[in-house]
């Protein structure tokens, strides 16, 4: 199947290096400490942040850093078909898991011992690039909550299909079956990428991306 | 410490704000080892204050306040207005209510032992005759004690009941250091301090007669 035509337009009329349009929104859950929706093309996101707040299990309290925990999920309405079970499979565990370790290591942790924070992301429209826009929507409402961190994450997916190198995949290119990567990145301060980039040109567009819409005011 | 200048200037976590042998990280800000420099970290507007002249160290503090202000949390050496829910022989609980002059937003309890309700005969403190539940305490908090309360103490001129209710629900008068009673002690100097008292309303704080 054809993902890149001759004249390198994708299926849906980007260029192989173009993103899809981004949009955030801070504050929708009021009971929440934190929230946030993110939208990256018709992929969207809702992430909550309650925290920092005392440890509900306390076998599990640190006493010098605080407990961050994440649980990630799909809405049954998500896909094209009703998901039988949004929790608890193994791949929302991993994708939990990920979300985790990212952003327990741009939390500063040490500030807060004794506590836990909890961040829920749920997807809500799945359309490729899942992962990263939880963890961009996770970023956004860790700011909105106030709890201090070292830096902000980005994160976006590339693959590599038609020997064209592809920013930003859908699901359709997603489940092409070429390779894909998601990397995160901090964008100010110089550390924790979770992935390894060949084409220079998608670096230079992730830094882009780094500094364009996540600033709010 | 003097605000200098109020910038409102927008950062986000990761701006550098300075380095760290020029600015002071103060709140909303952190120094990175490996480079020595101060990022922020917190999404808010940046302000820099100036350092008190009397200092060693004459750096500025850069701080970053955030949109959500999170209610005030008592620190070891504040002051803090507590109502009093339990005595029991050698300790008094009470739910502290402000910290400072802000009321805090979330529920914190405190613990006043025998030994740091007073100054001096420490060991001879009856805690069913210092407090009662009810009672608005000014006490200031020694630590953050264990996992339940903050540890309290009221073992200052300044601190202690502040106001009560006596059992038929009458505001009761403070009178001494010591005695907080509804009974008239008929002595020259409390005779007149409550010939004015009897013209003022509400509550009177702890003075120290000398």
């Amino acid at each position: 199947m054809e993902f890149v035509s001759p004249e390198g337009l994708r299926l849906d009329g980007r260029r192989p290096t173009e993103m899809r349009q981004l949009r955030a929104e801070i504050g929708n859950v009021a009971k929440a400490d934190g929230s946030a929706v993110f939208e990256m093309g018709n992929t969207k996101v809702i992430a909550a942040v309650y925290g920092p707040r005392e440890v509900q299990n306390k076998s599990q309290q640190m006493s010098d850093q605080a407990l961050v925990r994440c649980e990630y999920s799909m809405a049954n309405f998500s896909t094209g078909d009703r998901m039988r079970k949004p929790k608890g499979d193994r791949r929302s565990t991993e994708i939990s898991l990920v979300i985790r370790q990212t952003m327990e290591a741009c939390i500063l942790t040490h500030l807060m011992p004794r506590s836990q924070i909890d961040i829920f992301v749920q997807v809500l429209q799945a359309d490729g690039g899942t992962r990263s826009a939880c963890i961009n929507a996770a970023t956004l409402a860790l700011q909105d909550a106030g709890i201090p961190m070292r830096d902000i994450v980005t994160s976006c997916s590339a693959g590599y299909l038609n020997s064209t190198p592809l920013l930003d995949l859908n699901y359709v290119e997603d489940s092409a079956g070429g390779p894909d990567v998601t990397v995160d990145k901090v964008i100010y301060v110089d550390f924790a990428l979770n992935g390894r980039v060949k084409a220079s040109v998608l670096w230079d567009l992730w830094l882009y991306f780094g500094s364009y819409g996540l600033k709010e005011t | 410490m003097v605000v200098k200048e109020e910038e409102m200037v927008l950062v986000t976590p990761g701006e550098v704000l300075g380095k760290a042998t020029e600015v002071k990280a103060g709140k909303g800000a952190y120094v990175a080892k490996h480079n020595g420099l101060v990022y922020a970290s917190l999404t808010g507007l940046l302000r820099t204050l100036s350092p008190p002249p009397d200092s060693p160290d004459q750096r500025p503090t850069v701080e970053v306040t955030g949109h959500k202000a999170h209610g005030p949390v008592p620190e070891p050496g504040s002051v803090v207005i507590a109502r009093v829910t339990k005595v029991m022989t050698r300790m008094a609980s009470a739910d502290i209510m402000c910290v400072g002059a802000k009321s805090v937003r979330e529920k914190f309890s405190g613990i006043i032992r025998q030994q740091d309700v007073r100054a001096t005969e420490i060991d001879k403190v009856d805690m069913h005759l210092s407090f009662r539940p009810g009672d608005i305490v000014r006490a200031s908090v020694l630590s953050l004690g264990d996992a339940r309360a903050y540890f309290l103490s009221t073992a200052k001129n300044d601190l202690g009941v502040v106001s009560a209710e006596s059992t038929a629900g009458k505001l009761v008068y403070c009178i001494s250091k010591y005695d907080l009673n509804i009974i008239l002690f008929y002595s020259f100097w409390i005779f007149c301090i409550l010939q004015i008292a009897s013209n003022i309303i509400s509550f009177i704080t702890l003075f120290k007669f000398s």
